[in-house]
């Protein structure tokens, strides 16, 4: 091993300032912060712009649903039980677990599948279980639901990346968990919003964002995760 | 073949760790601990020297950027063949790319360009020992990849199955299972040779 070689690296990372692992953990809460805020902006700024009032001044038109009442331990059950779900998938996502290279393929196959699945069940299954709005609402294909979802996920998803930062081994899989969970995060907002469970809106407004995220994490994770040559 | 001992990496996990929680001076143990070993594994692997000193700087520097991300504990050297294993795949990636720019450079001129230059030995059995090791290396890099890097990880880095299927992303069973064909395919360039003429 040539001493020049040691010297110039050590003189190229010397250069370069790299956080300590008490600068990531401050940085990370604070990423974890500004997810927290663009996605609950985005659902204030998305629920105000579907508000009667403002529907009514563009021209629009309310359908009577948009105010269906739930109970509100349906709406606690629900959420309560995705917000469990939620924090699941971040943390597959975001931890490494004990390893520098991430977690097994076969993990993360597995919580990709059980993550919309679990989801997918326990909306259903709260929805039974309250004995409420499983009926059809055909006014409402679910592509409201499908907009608010994708507009509160894209913060979630850009911070989650961000705090992630790498991943050499498996870059657009790690990708599309973390989409799956900005997904998650996304669901609670779309599931306190929209009162309806009747199963082909939930597959088209709650559900494909899910699928949408993952596919973008997918391609950003492939682009921004996997260590590039210069 | 090379001689594989675990010495040093202990070390550079510790280093690593110390590194990570800010003492900038353990950047050179964990240099010091990991380098050789990366460096061959990237001469295996490109077959051309300076680029693999660039790669193993890359690697490095790759390293030193997410040290704050390094989790007690792990161990570093499969981290850096991960790392390393990528930035080869993207560099040759690129080189193609360049290739194709530039087509007046025939594709397959890094291949001449990797190849070592033919010794010059007087003994005939080291001149037999050479001819096999070129062919062994011709046999190595005509295996698949998935195979190559199986083999590389076990055989030339010391690598135990589970941490090689971690730095492949994949399960111990299609590691050994990659290594193991690698190893018969390998076996049959020495069982040729020993064939009288």
């Amino acid at each position: 091993m040539s001493e020049e070689l040691r010297a110039r690296v050590l003189a190229a990372a010397a250069a370069e300032t790299s956080p300590t692992r008490a600068d990531v953990r401050r940085r990370n809460l604070l990423i974890g912060f500004v997810a927290a805020a663009s996605g609950l902006g985005a659902f204030v700024i998305f629920t105000a712009l579907m508000s009667e009032g403002h529907l009514l001044r563009l021209g629009g038109q309310v359908s009577p649903d948009q105010y269906l009442e739930r109970p509100v331990g349906l709406v606690a059950t629900s959420v309560g039980g995705a917000l469990v779900i939620a924090a699941t998938a971040a943390w597959l996502a975001l931890r490494r677990g004990r390893s520098m290279l991430g977690r097994s393929r076969g993990r993360l196959l597995w919580g990709a599948a059980l993550m919309p699945i679990s989801l997918l069940a326990w909306k259903v299954g709260c929805s039974i279980a309250f004995g409420a709005s499983m009926v059809a609402w055909p006014e409402r294909p679910g592509e409201r639901c499908l907009a608010l979802s994708l507009f509160v996920a894209a913060g979630p998803l850009l911070s989650f990346l961000a705090i992630r930062r790498s991943a050499p081994v498996q870059p657009a899989l790690n990708g599309a968990v973390i989409g799956f969970a900005a997904g998650a995060f996304a669901w609670i907002a779309a599931d306190l919003w929209c009162p309806i469970a009747y199963v082909p809106h939930v597959l088209l407004g709650h559900l494909l964002p899910l699928g949408v995220l993952a596919g973008a994490g997918a391609l950003l994770g492939r682009a921004l995760l996997a260590p590039r040559s210069k | 073949m090379a001689v594989i001992t675990n010495e040093g990496l202990d070390g550079a996990d510790a280093a690593m760790e110390r590194y990570a929680r800010g003492d900038a001076a353990a950047f050179g143990d964990v240099y010091d601990a990991i380098a050789p070993r990366l460096l061959v594994f990237l001469r295996r692997a490109t077959r051309d020297a300076s680029a693999s000193e660039d790669l193993m700087q890359q690697t490095l520097l790759h390293m030193h950027r997410a040290r704050g991300s390094f989790i007690p504990g792990a161990p570093v050297m499969p981290w850096a063949c991960a790392i390393a294993r990528r930035l080869v795949t993207d560099s040759a990636r690129r080189r193609r790319v360049e290739q194709r720019l530039f087509s007046e450079i025939p594709a397959d001129d890094d291949r001449m360009m990797y190849a070592p230059a033919a010794a010059t030995a007087a003994a005939d059995d080291l001149l037999h020992a050479h001819r096999l090791a070129g062919r062994i290396q011709q046999r190595i890099d005509a295996l698949p990849e998935l195979q190559r890097n199986a083999y590389q990880l076990i055989r030339h880095e010391g690598l135990s199955l589970k941490r090689a299927a971690e730095v492949l992303g994949t399960t111990v069973s299609a590691v050994k299972l990659r290594a193991h064909r690698a190893s018969v395919a390998l076996r049959a360039v020495l069982r040729d040779a020993e064939k009288p003429a």
